[in-house]
């Protein structure tokens, strides 16, 4: 009897082990992540919310999503991308209506557990409870078909309360510049029309990237994005493109003329020549006409 | 009778356990090449390294009077910061504290600048002997170096902000193939000197055939550094594990005899190990087991060179950003079709898959 109740045991215990094992097998997927310091918020207060990837340990390359949030208690002060670990943005994160979009890709690969893709600085305008959501995920791997991965998300919750005291984010002043880079003009039958345009794009660790400025020789600098068509197709000037983050720091590339003018296309000599060789030849005149003959 | 059958099924449950573990969870940690290096940080001196230190509430120079300098690499303050203690500090300056601060330039002229400490990163490690190794920071080109003949290579980037960076190295081997990317991701900080080690950079891989009659044999080969064991992989219904040597030049070749394979597509791909040292596997090369041998042309565009310029990097997503979320062309449909996931539309997946044949 003690032998077959032992048996009986052991089979038990085969069985939870065998239930526990093949329901429960591991599914690795992806998670993008909300996290705020601040859950419980006053009216008129500002707090920080990070979007942050856990590859769960798979190397993924590209990732897409929209971050939605209640508009009627929320409004959207400002995006920080510095320091994110997407290198390029097909779609840099930018607020549209209720909603951030944003699109990009790590190039080589990314494994981590909290890899920061950008945060959001909200303000909160009146009481009421809210949500703020990653909406339409999309993490792919960087196994060179693009194959997507599971990915998890999670609702943020948040409270606006009269009661609660306000308060503003800590500032934290960025007095570092962009990254360095090096801008490069090409041009591609598919783009523009074959015409030479500009690529350019750098990183910031801190406040993150505000704009670019081009500058083409003597025109007027432009707020630019990649790619720019150059509006001087000879490529027979400067270029200086200027990379200003958030906090007003920049770092500024000179590209000199690619196909540089040959002295004679310069006006300035031309004129300078003209200059030069008119009064010598006026002089020359009056000289002959007047001391010449005697 | 009882008594050894009831041992038997005491047992039984244990070697299945034993079994389940072995086959249902995946054998080690997914990695991209990351578990082969070593990272130390330098780090930066004490009154330049965004701490505070001394807990004073005060950081780094010239904020903390403890510091002297950028260089000093002790926050604490000793005593109360006073006209001639002998440190330049606490507001001081030659016009004020002569005694501490020296006296002032009589003249113009300049000179005189405080040099930070660099805040960098160094590389070292393995790609293949005499080859070109290029280093990315996020993405870019940052530096390239070449590898002595042993294969060893070391270079460093300076001139770093604080932050976190994603690093990828590659080689170029003697037949101007490229390695896949070892890429990682380092938090760099301030005045801190960050070294990386024990890089190994997967082998390269190629066949010389495109389509193997089934039976004969088809080449595979490579380069990796001198004198390493490789190890290939060929991909059916069952996976084949064969083994080489690499010469002093770091060159292998195995001849994989087909007759082993089912007709279609099959893939290979290669590591090597050396030393107590082994990379993860480089890149994937598919060929046909058929009824004929077709012998490898010249290699096909790359994937993702959307301009055609034989590498993968900013300009050609460029290109692909231009047409994203567009009708495309006829011409750029392609294009499309030939180096991308040929759907006829420019979105995620094929910037997925141009960031797995970035070359920078």
């Amino acid at each position: 009897m003690i032998q077959i109740q032992q048996l009986k045991n052991c089979l038990a215990a085969l069985l939870i082990i065998f239930a526990v094992f093949f329901t429960t097998a591991p599914v690795f997927a992806a998670e993008i992540s909300l996290d705020s310091q601040n859950r419980e918020i006053g009216i008129g207060s500002q707090f920080e919310v990070t979007v942050s990837l856990n590859t769960e340990n798979e190397d993924i390359n590209a990732l897409e999503g929209k971050l939605f949030f209640s508009g009627n208690l929320l409004a959207l002060k400002e995006i920080k991308d510095g320091g994110s670990i997407i290198n390029f943005w097909m779609e840099e994160p930018k607020q549209t209506e209720k909603e951030i979009v944003f699109s990009g890709i790590v190039p080589g690969g990314y494994i981590g557990g909290s890899g920061r893709i950008f945060s959001a600085v909200f303000y909160a305008k009146k009481e009421g409870k809210g949500f703020i959501e990653i909406r339409n995920p999309k993490v792919l791997l960087n196994d060179g078909q693009g194959t997507e991965t599971k990915t998890k998300t999670s609702i943020l919750k948040i409270a606006i309360s009269a009661k609660t005291p306000s308060v503003l984010p800590p500032e934290k002043k960025d007095i570092e510049p962009p990254e360095d880079f090096l801008p490069e003009i090409t041009r591609d039958p598919s783009v523009f029309g074959n015409k030479w345009f500009l690529v350019f794009s750098t990183q910031d660790k801190e406040s993150g990237i505000n704009y670019y400025k081009v500058c083409e020789g003597k025109r007027k600098c432009v707020t630019a994005e990649s790619p720019y068509l150059l509006k001087n197709q000879n490529l027979d000037e400067e270029i200086i493109v200027k990379a200003v983050d958030k906090s007003g720091n920049n770092k500024i590339v000179v590209l000199p003329p690619q196909k540089p003018k040959i002295w004679y296309e310069n006006y300035l000599y031309l004129v300078i020549l003209i200059a030069g060789v008119m009064p010598v030849y006026i002089i020359r005149k009056l000289w002959k006409k007047y001391f010449g003959k005697n | 009778m009882n008594d050894k059958l009831l041992t038997a099924y005491k047992i039984f449950p244990i070697f299945f356990v034993f079994l389940i573990i072995f086959f249902v969870f995946p054998k080690g940690v997914y990695s991209a090449g990351t578990s082969n290096f070593q990272l130390e940080i330098i780090p930066g001196y004490q009154c330049y390294d965004g701490q505070d230190n001394d807990n004073d509430g005060l950081v780094d120079y010239p904020d903390d009077p403890g510091c002297s300098g950028y260089t000093d690499n002790d926050e604490t303050d000793a005593v109360a910061p006073y006209c001639g203690d002998g440190s330049c500090n606490n507001g001081e300056n030659c016009s004020t504290c002569s005694a501490d601060c020296g006296q002032c330039p009589s003249g113009g002229g300049g000179g005189g600048g405080v040099s930070l400490p660099a805040t960098s990163v160094t590389f070292s490690g393995r790609a293949y002997p005499l080859s070109k190794v290029t280093v990315l920071k996020d993405g870019q080109k940052a530096v390239t170096t070449i590898a002595g003949p042993g294969a060893k290579f070391n270079t460093s980037i300076t001139g770093l902000s604080a932050g976190n960076y994603i690093f990828s190295l590659y080689g170029e081997d003697n037949q101007d193939q490229r390695s896949t990317l070892f890429t990682f991701s380092v938090y760099i900080t301030i005045g801190a000197t960050t070294n990386i080690t024990g890089i190994f950079i997967a082998p390269t891989i190629n066949v010389d055939k495109k389509e193997v009659k089934r039976g004969d044999n088809i080449a595979i080969f490579g380069q990796s550094a001198p004198n390493s064991e490789i190890i290939i992989s060929v991909n059916s219904d069952k996976e084949f594990f064969e083994k080489t040597q690499s010469d002093q030049n770091g060159v292998y070749l195995y001849n994989f005899d087909s007759s082993v394979l089912k007709k279609g597509n099959h893939y290979t791909k290669s590591k090597a190990a050396v030393d107590g040292k082994i990379t993860s596997f480089g890149k994937t090369i598919g060929f046909l087991v058929g009824a004929k041998n077709i012998i490898k042309a010249v290699e096909e565009s790359l994937k993702g060179d959307l301009s055609g310029d034989g590498r993968v990097n900013l300009i050609d997503f460029s290109i692909a950003a231009y047409w994203y979320k567009q009708t495309l062309s006829a011409k750029f449909a392609s294009k499309e079709a030939q180096q991308l996931n040929s759907d006829g539309k420019i979105d995620l997946i094929d910037f997925s898959i141009m960031a797995f044949y970035w070359t920078g």
